[in-house]
Formats: structure tokens, sequence, C-alpha cells
């Protein structure tokens, strides 16, 4: 990674500025008190027990070999503006913005984001940092399957949208993920998102189906607990 | 458990409860928001049927029915070509040891 300080790309590491250096000590009663770790810390336990979405992706990503343990593979850090997350391929760390996610259904919808991320990390060779076509797959994916574009997101941005609005949402979203870690024009940016659009967006691993509701990921999550049983049957 | 049992792939209530969901309003809209369509449910309750009909009376009809519509969806599911390629095994750094206050290798 040295190399990368001569490069102009910082590969949006420069979002999250604790990735090197932390502020306050970890585990620090400064940390506690004058961050929102612990805050942070409570709503992704939560999060993890009781989404439906992050308890599949969980099961998913267990039966791929990586098992998620909360301590090693999730970070609760202070990041800069209004970014909310992100996944550390280099540490295979889950980055959570503890500054900017407040409320335990935004905290729910980044965790099973980033999760995304991270499945993809696990089950294919995904190459992050050269590979915009990679980097603009898992985005449509993250987007298109994490409640991101849900209808009622979209109302709280004023996107107001009804027929298959949601693949506009979709593509829109990962355009400025990218854009945001990564220095690329936009229009460079749209042609390699057109150009996977079709195939990523029809990609709903692990899912079975793109979970439009609580509903939706409670389905697919019975179907991926019942798995071993549905294809010994087909 | 039914593992390998030669039964239905879902348990039959399983399809009854697709088939209701399918043709919810919430769902319907969701259907519309995404995909500009109406969805489809007709098939939900034909497996439901068909799945009944395989275990009560083991009708080879039925199972047949019902194993066409199951590995259509599987097919559905797999109908694009990946961008990338898949692993064969996890990545080897995936449960390595943070290294605080070290630059990580590239």
């Amino acid at each position: 990674m040295d190399q990368s300080k001569q490069r102009e790309d910082d590969y949006g590491y420069g979002l999250f500025p604790q990735r090197n250096a932390t502020k306050y000590k970890k585990g620090s009663i400064a940390e506690s008190l004058l961050t929102f770790n612990h805050k942070c810390q409570v709503m992704l336990q939560f999060a993890m027990e009781t989404s439906p979405y992050a308890k599949l992706l969980l099961g998913a990503m267990k039966s791929s070999g990586c098992a998620v343990f909360k301590e090693r593979h999730f970070s609760c850090e202070d990041c800069d503006g209004t970014v909310s997350g992100g996944f550390d391929a280099t540490t295979s760390q889950i980055v959570l913005c503890q500054n900017n996610i407040h409320q335990q259904s935004h905290m729910n919808r980044v965790v099973t984001h980033e999760l995304i991320h991270a499945f993809d990390h696990c089950r294919a060779h995904v190459d992050w940092f050269n590979n915009f076509r990679h980097l603009a797959c898992s985005e449509i994916r993250a987007a298109n399957l994490s409640g991101d574009c849900s209808f009622s997101n979209e109302l709280s941005r004023f996107n107001f949208g009804l027929k298959q609005h949601h693949q506009e949402c979709v593509r829109s979203r990962a355009l400025r993920s990218i854009l945001a870690v990564r220095k690329v024009s936009r229009e460079e940016a749209e042609k390699v998102v057109d150009e996977v659009f079709d195939s990523c967006f029809s990609d709903h691993a692990p899912f079975g189906r793109i979970p439009h509701s609580k509903k939706d990921a409670k389905f697919a999550h019975r179907d991926f607990e019942n798995r071993d049983r549905y294809y010994a049957n087909l | 458990r039914h593992v390998g049992s030669g039964g239905p792939p879902r348990v039959c209530d399983d399809y009854w409860s697709e088939f209701r969901h399918c043709r919810s309003v919430r769902n319907r809209f969701h259907h519309f928001y995404t995909f500009g369509t109406s969805p489809s449910c007709q098939q939900w309750k034909e497996d439901f049927n068909s799945c009944r009909a395989w275990e009560k009376s083991r009708s080879p009809e039925a199972k047949e029915s019902l194993q066409k519509s199951e590995r259509g969806r599987v097919a559905e599911q797999r109908n694009f070509t990946p961008v990338w390629e898949l692993r064969q095994h996890p990545p080897r750094d995936w449960h390595l040891p943070l290294d605080h206050g070290n630059p990580p290798d590239s």
C-alpha cells in the first residue's frame, strides 16, 4: 500500500481518517464519552441479531468460509463528510461511521450494504482497486439488495418516481458510490455502470430475490436456512 | 428432516405463503416500482397444489411439475454472465488478526 501515496487516487481512504490513526485510544473512556462509539456498537449488535437482511448475509458468509466476528470484522469510527460506511478489503473490515449513523434503521441498511461487499469479496475474486467493472458491480448489487433504493428511502430523499424507479435509483447510487471513492470522470463511471448493469442487477446472491421489504428478506432467510433440503429435492 | 428424502423441495405451506405474499398489495407495488410490471403469482399456487398432491398420493405428475417449476426458478436466478470469477476458497487473510499501528502489506 506504500505505492498508493504516490498515486493521485487514494481509493477513498481519505474519507476514513481513522483507518490508520485513531484520535482516542481504542477502548478508552474518552472514546466512549466523546464519540458515538458505544451507540454505534449497540446498534450494530442489534442489527446483527434482528435484521433478516443481515442475518442472511452473515449465514451465507459463514457457509462460504468467511465467518464474521463483530470485534474483528466491524469497526465503528468517525468519518469525513456524510459517508455512512465502507468495506476495507485490505483489512477485511467493515467500517461504520459512528458520527453519521444515528438511527437503527439506517444502521441496518448500512450493515446490509457493507456485508454485501464483504460477501462479494468472500465468494469472488473481486479486484477492488484495479477493476472498475468489479467495483461497479458490487455497488450495483449493494444498492439493489440492501433496501437503499426502497420507495420510502427514495421518497425521503425527495426523489419521486414510480415505474421502474428502483432501477434508476440503483444506477445513480452505484454511480455516486464509485465517484466518492475513485478519481474518475462521471462519464467514465456512467459507462462502466452501463456495461455491467444488466448482469449485476440480475445477481441476487445470497438472497435469491430482490428483497423489497423485511418480509421479502425473512422469506429469503427462510429459503437460505432450508437450502439443503431444497437442492436435495430438485 | 427431509434432506434427500425424495419429498418436495419446500414445506407445502411455504408455497402458499409465497403465493399470498406475491399477491399482496405491498408486493405488487414493489414489483411495479422495480420492474414496471405486475408480478405473476399463479405458479406459486400451482406449486402448492402439486406439493400437496405429491405429499398425499406421491403423484409422479405432481412431482414432475413441481420439480420443473423449481428448476425454472433456479435457472432464472442464474440467468446472467458474471462479471467476476468465483473463488474456490475464501480469501486467505479474512481471519488473520489485525495489525494495529503497522501499515498493511500490499
